[in-house]
């Protein structure tokens, strides 16, 4: 039994201008345990996902299980086994963090002795123990991300979905996030990130999904997905844009994105002068060249065809314009 | 893992509480509302009792039996009983801020989701009606029931309440905003002033009277009046029961309805 699994997800929300598909055809499983990271832009479909998975969507069509749980059919015994921390998950400004830890621990039926204790736990685990009894509205963006996962945690979940958890985070405080998460993980709870940060989803995920446009178009293992691509990167850098675009048509299976053009070969350091040559015949000046391992950048590149770095500007509105029919 | 949530009336409570700390940490915002009911209890009584109280006896305007403040207290709770629209804007302000959601995603009682902050709004009415009868027994009220007419007043003026709290929550799950809230407010001024507010209805002029004969509110003034002035009037005092009862009750379950639709899934 796997801890989730989703088989052929869609979901389409009925608008003014027609069908909005926001899931076209998503799959995976995640085993007890892990890390899975779904990773893509704004308005791929990973926080529409997420929201079936967890109860809060109606599926349009598909199956999604927690456990072995019908999210559809079992969604009151999935929400028992879940913890969830959304983007758009709020916190009770006008209440200290405390009163929010012993609240949430009462809902979930502790008795208020026992609240007290998970309580306390909790404050340490997230490290919130010194502003425990200041109210919310006083924390920073950071510490609210800690208490809201900390509030996901309160029932001890076995499965964790967290959506975005560090966006708009510093590095600091990311990185304390980051630790936290990985301390989960230790404790056994299987743990479901989506993240538009490549390198979130290669510090953290044990396996990864890239979704783009609403459809999965990579999975596996960081290692398997750079894997893919293969040897080296080379990168080159042109004086302008004209330059790379004419570099494409000589370099072949190459991508560009601006000034810049990169090409997945076999032993990068010995095709470089091979490919040097190549581009001086046709005068093109190249200002740098460099050759490295893949990253995960690579990888979304070369499925996507473009870059998730900036494309998430891009992806804002179409995201905003999908809440809207959320 | 934890995965035994508390039993309904439970979830009610501890929402109930959460929200009461909410007020009870902003009191800025709920303080005036609190006070202003019992600050136009002061100023008809300045105004009109001259007029209407003691020295109109023996005459056609003596409708109060000599004691105005019995005639117009009724006036300060019925207005007291519309801070229970403030429910409406409690639970927005818990969709806005995506702490609905977060109880959405937790096995807790979409019910109990939706009937705390009418509780809040109904405590609120309670508290305030309290305030009201408290200051009119010091300056001079005097219930022709005795002092417990003061608790059938305000056991009145808790249904009024309820029914206002359970509009706003349905007008806000509605318009999912605190504009939407807080026209429960506006529809209580002109239920208000198409009522016999300052004059019995049979003073009032042809066709305020006509308007009167078909505005709830009237008929909760009048309840409450009968208890102030003239005593255990079966009559009178069950019919402003059924109508604050029976408006509690349709604007619950409009309430309960439209929460039904909010709370869907999309």
């Amino acid at each position: 039994m796997f801890a989730v699994e989703a088989k052929n997800l869609k979901k389409t929300f009925k608008s003014k201008d027609g069908d909005v598909e926001a899931v076209k055809d998503v799959s995976f499983h995640v085993n007890e345990g892990e890390i899975f990271s779904i990773l893509g832009p704004n308005g791929a479909g990973k926080s529409t996902t997420i929201l079936m998975l967890t109860t809060l969507l109606r599926v349009t069509s598909g199956k999604g299980s927690i456990l072995g749980l019908d999210v559809e059919k079992e969604d009151k015994k999935v929400r028992e086994k879940i913890g969830i921390a959304l983007q758009d998950t709020g916190l009770d400004n006008l209440l200290t963090g405390r009163e929010l830890f012993f609240t949430t621990a009462r809902l979930w039926g502790f008795t208020k002795q026992d609240a007290e204790t998970r309580t306390s736990e909790l404050l340490e685990l997230v490290g919130l123990n010194e502003a425990a009894d200041r109210r919310v509205k006083t924390y920073s963006g950071g510490m609210k991300r800690r208490l809201d996962l900390g509030l996901s945690l309160v029932h001890k979940p076995e499965v964790l979905f967290l959506d975005e958890p560090t966006t708009g985070l510093d590095p600091g405080s990311r990185r304390v996030l980051w630790d936290e998460i990985k301390r989960l993980r230790e404790d056994g709870v299987t743990i479901i990130l989506t993240t538009q940060y490549l390198e979130e989803a290669d510090e953290l995920a044990d396996r990864i999904s890239i979704i783009d446009n609403g459809l999965v178009v990579a999975e596996g293992t960081p290692d398997e997905l750079k894997a893919q691509i293969g040897g080296d990167v080379i990168t080159f850098i042109f004086n302008n844009y004209e330059d790379s675009k004419t570099a494409k048509d000589l370099i072949l299976n190459s991508e560009i994105e601006g000034n810049e053009l990169r090409v997945a070969v076999e032993n990068g350091a010995e095709k470089i002068p091979d490919l040097l040559r190549k581009l001086s015949e046709k005068n093109l000046e190249v200002t740098s060249v460099s050759a490295s391992k893949p990253s995960l950048d690579d990888v979304f590149l070369q499925v996507t065809g473009y870059r998730l770095e900036g494309a998430s500007d891009q992806e804002v509105d179409s995201e905003k314009e999908l809440s809207e029919y959320e | 893992m934890n995965n035994q949530s508390a039993p309904f009336f439970l979830q009610l409570g501890i929402l109930t509480k959460r929200l009461l700390l909410r007020l009870a940490r902003r009191p800025l915002a709920e303080l005036p509302n609190v006070f202003i009911s019992a600050f136009f209890l002061l100023i008809y009584d300045g105004a009109l009792g001259g007029v209407f109280g003691g020295s109109a006896s023996g005459t056609p305007f003596d409708f109060a039996n000599g004691n105005f403040l019995n005639f117009i207290l009724p006036v300060s709770i019925v207005s007291a009983s519309v801070s229970g629209g403030a429910s409406g804007i409690y639970l927005v302000e818990d969709i806005e801020s995506g702490v609905f959601k977060r109880y959405q995603g937790m096995p807790i009682s979409k019910w109990a989701i939706i009937l705390a902050p009418i509780a809040v709004g109904a405590i609120r009415v309670l508290l305030q009606a309290t305030l009201i009868m408290t200051l009119g027994n010091f300056i001079g009220a005097d219930p022709a029931t005795g002092n417990s007419g003061y608790f059938a007043v305000l056991a009145m003026a808790f249904f009024w309440g309820m029914g206002f709290a359970g509009y706003s929550v349905a007008a806000g799950v509605r318009s999912g905003s605190s504009q939407g809230a807080q026209a429960a407010t506006f529809l209580f001024f002109p239920a208000l002033f198409l009522a016999p507010t300052f004059t019995p209805r049979y003073a009032l002029k042809g066709w305020l009277e006509s308007a009167a004969a078909y505005n709830p509110t009237t008929y909760v003034l009048e309840g409450m009046r009968a208890i102030m002035i003239e005593g255990w009037v079966l009559d009178d005092i069950l019919k402003g029961f059924l109508v604050a009862g029976g408006f509690a009750f349709i604007t619950l379950t409009f309430a309960v309805f439209s929460a039904r639709t909010a709370t869907e899934k999309s």
